[in-house]
């Protein structure tokens, strides 16, 4: 074969992931032919009967799995947001934590950041996006979800699978054994599960699906598609194609995923219309089709998340790849935009009125929206400047990568669930106040505390480059600072999970009147009570849509007849 | 001429929302925040602030740097949020 069409490692990657993406899009469009009746009934006989007694330690109330999940992602945010301020607070006082030397545990800033990124991403951002979507989906689907036990159940497996990522963060091999593919190989066991049980649900649908609910199928199913096509092609064995992989699941599972649930929570938190079904739909092709720029320089992560599976080949990018790369990191723009102006307006509304202006996750939800376009091209410069080699950025990438899971990631995914918080508990978050202080000493801390510690990265990179031997001293104190403020974040953190906590037993019931229903357009509407035209509209009703009375009749119920 | 008392004093009622004027409170803990650093730096002159082994030389060794003060305020936070969950799940 000529080396004149053979394609690089990221256009041959791509194409592979594309490819096998659409063919499973096809399949679940399609379904399984005459197999489709025995695969219903052999997922579902997995996600149920399969759990032998395990199923009888949860309950399976309807919400319980999607409540279970978010629960569990809001006590995370703690460890995480805690890893983080103690890696950012060892990076200017190394020997901080030497007394836990005595218990054999020594503290390092290095180590404790990759706690902190493992806490984020798989402990709260992905607990948070799944736990939406078992929310979400039914509720597009017109269906319940195929199996509450087991969404319910695999939640605190993950919750182990997230234990043990950050234990191995600390120390990746205990009795030689390599302790993050493990921790991977289990969340990717109970990833498994909650697509069957995802798939199973749309199967069961009565209605075509919204894309908000596509971009959630999207970014569930990716994973282990990912993973099978990094392994097969050959891209988790250098350094580039690991590059790529930890990149395309940044902007599918974490971009897309959160996108979805974020759209949908957006009509929810306002009561307004989502925008536009067009923006969606450029928001999920450019998810799949684009290479998010968000995170880490180099692909590290893949590699111990693959363990022996890869190889550790270094490879510096062909022309072609850094063209390529740069090339679909720069169209990254378009989803972006697309996403972050249709939360927007969809938040802002035609009439400039929101319904509950009040509502938790609005603020989060609103921030992460802004935020999203700063940070994303930051990112882009960092990312370029690494890919090119010039590594004159290097410096800041850490920082901006915290930025774009505390600033991006995390308000999004937390604003989607402090939006669905009172259907999925049936009651109201205990004190708006504190959520309130929450979501400012979470953002208040993230972003002084962050751009305080990027400034001293940018004054550590200047006087490297003038060769100066002596770090600043001024360098140091800002990191103190900056480290300081984060600690607005651990206590955001906190103020959220103890309001959420506390407003499963405490908080107001919601009543009928005050349970908001999905804004993505309805054909009719059912009138049961007497009720205002903005209410009617704020549903998602437009003014094509049937306006149906409902009565009630007084005759007597007798027993169904099966 | 009877009075009932009881019911005036057994009923105690958590109100959730704050009235307008509670952030001067807010904002006077930060100036008193503020100048207690102000004070310290000219009393203490290029001296750190102290730290639990400091206070309580009971913990010399282990408490020796200011970051303690913070994971203390997190297990605080975390017990509170378990202490929450006991007590909830216990109540009834």
């Amino acid at each position: 074969m000529s080396e004149g069409i053979i394609m690089d490692t990221i256009l041959s990657t791509m194409f592979y992931f594309w490819i096998t993406l659409f063919v499973a899009y096809f399949l679940m469009q399609r379904g399984l032919w005459i197999f489709s009746d025995v695969a219903k009934g052999t997922v579902s006989f997995m996600l149920e009967k399969a759990l032998g007694p395990g199923a009888d330690l949860v309950e399976g109330r309807p919400g319980a799995g999607a409540r279970s999940w978010i629960m569990q992602g809001s006590l995370w945010m703690i460890f995480a947001s805690m890893f983080t301020f103690t890696s950012m607070w060892l990076t200017h006082d190394p020997d901080a934590l030497h007394s836990l030397a005595s218990w054999g545990y020594t503290a390092n800033a290095e180590e404790l950041a990759s706690a902190g990124v493992y806490a984020t991403l798989y402990g709260t951002v992905s607990m948070f996006i799944i736990g939406c979507s078992f929310h979400i989906i039914p509720k597009l689907a017109g269906t319940e979800l195929a199996s509450e036990t087991n969404a319910n159940l695999v939640s605190f497996v993950w919750t182990i699978s997230v234990l043990v990522l950050v234990i191995g963060s600390q120390n990746n091999s205990i009795l030689g054994i390599d302790i993050i593919p493990l921790g991977v190989a289990l969340n990717n066991i109970v990833l498994l599960a909650v697509i069957m049980n995802q798939l199973l649900t749309v199967a069961n649908k009565t209605r075509n699906i919204a894309t908000p609910g596509w971009l959630i199928l999207i970014a569930l199913l990716s994973s282990p598609i990912l993973a099978i096509v990094s392994i097969v092609s050959g891209a988790a064995n250098d350094n580039v194609g690991q590059w790529l992989t930890y990149h395309i699941f940044g902007g599918t599972f974490f971009f897309a995923g959160v996108a979805g649930i974020a759209l949908y929570a957006s009509s929810i938190a306002s009561g307004n219309p989502l925008w536009s079904k067009t923006l969606v739909g450029v928001t999920l092709i450019g998810s799949i089709f684009t290479i998010n720029p968000f995170g880490d320089v180099d692909g590290q992560m893949v590699m111990d998340a693959f363990g022996p599976l890869a190889d550790n080949n270094v490879m510096s990018f062909t022309n072609q790849d850094m063209l390529s790369a740069s090339f679909l990191m720069a169209l990254v723009s378009i989803p972006v935009l697309a996403f972050s102006s249709n939360m927007l307006v969809t938040m802002r509304g035609s009439d400039m009125f929101v319904d509950d202006p009040d509502a938790s996750g609005n603020a989060e939800l609103n921030l992460g929206s802004w935020l999203i376009i700063p940070i994303v091209i930051g990112s882009l410069f960092v990312q370029t400047d690494a890919v090119s080699g010039t590594n004159e950025l290097l410096g800041i990438s850490n920082s901006l990568s915290v930025m774009a899971g505390w600033l991006v990631l995390v308000p999004l995914s937390l604003g989607a669930a402090l939006s669905l918080y009172p259907e999925l508990v049936g009651r109201h978050l205990f004190s708006q106040n504190r959520a309130r202080w929450g979501f400012w000493m979470m953002t208040g801390g993230a972003i002084f505390g962050l751009s305080i510690t990027m400034i001293a990265d940018f004054m550590d990179i200047a006087l490297a480059e003038l060769l100066v031997e002596d770090s600043s001293n001024l360098s140091e104190e800002l990191r103190k600072v900056g480290s300081v403020m984060f600690y607005g974040v651990v206590i955001g953190s906190i103020l959220h999970t103890l309001n959420m906590v506390t407003g499963m037993f405490r908080g107001e019931l919601i009543s009928k009147k005050s349970v908001r229903t999905s804004s993505i357009s309805v054909e009719s509407y059912s009138l049961v009570s007497p009720t205002t035209i903005r209410r009617i509209l704020s549903s998602g009703a437009d003014l094509d849509t049937e306006v149906i009375p409902t009565g009630e009749n007084d005759e007597k119920g007798s027993a169904t007849k099966l | 001429m009877s009075t009932n008392t009881i019911d005036s004093v057994d009923v105690f009622l958590q109100g959730e929302k704050e009235p307008s004027g509670s952030w001067v409170f807010i904002v006077l803990g930060l100036v008193l925040s503020l100048s207690f650093l102000v004070l310290y730096s000219i009393l203490y002159p290029g001296q750190d602030l102290p730290v639990i082994s400091d206070l309580m030389p009971v913990f010399k060794g282990v408490f020796d740097s200011g970051i303690w003060f913070f994971i203390l305020g997190t297990m605080i936070g975390i017990f509170a949020i378990l202490g929450r969950l006991l007590l909830e799940a216990t109540s009834e």
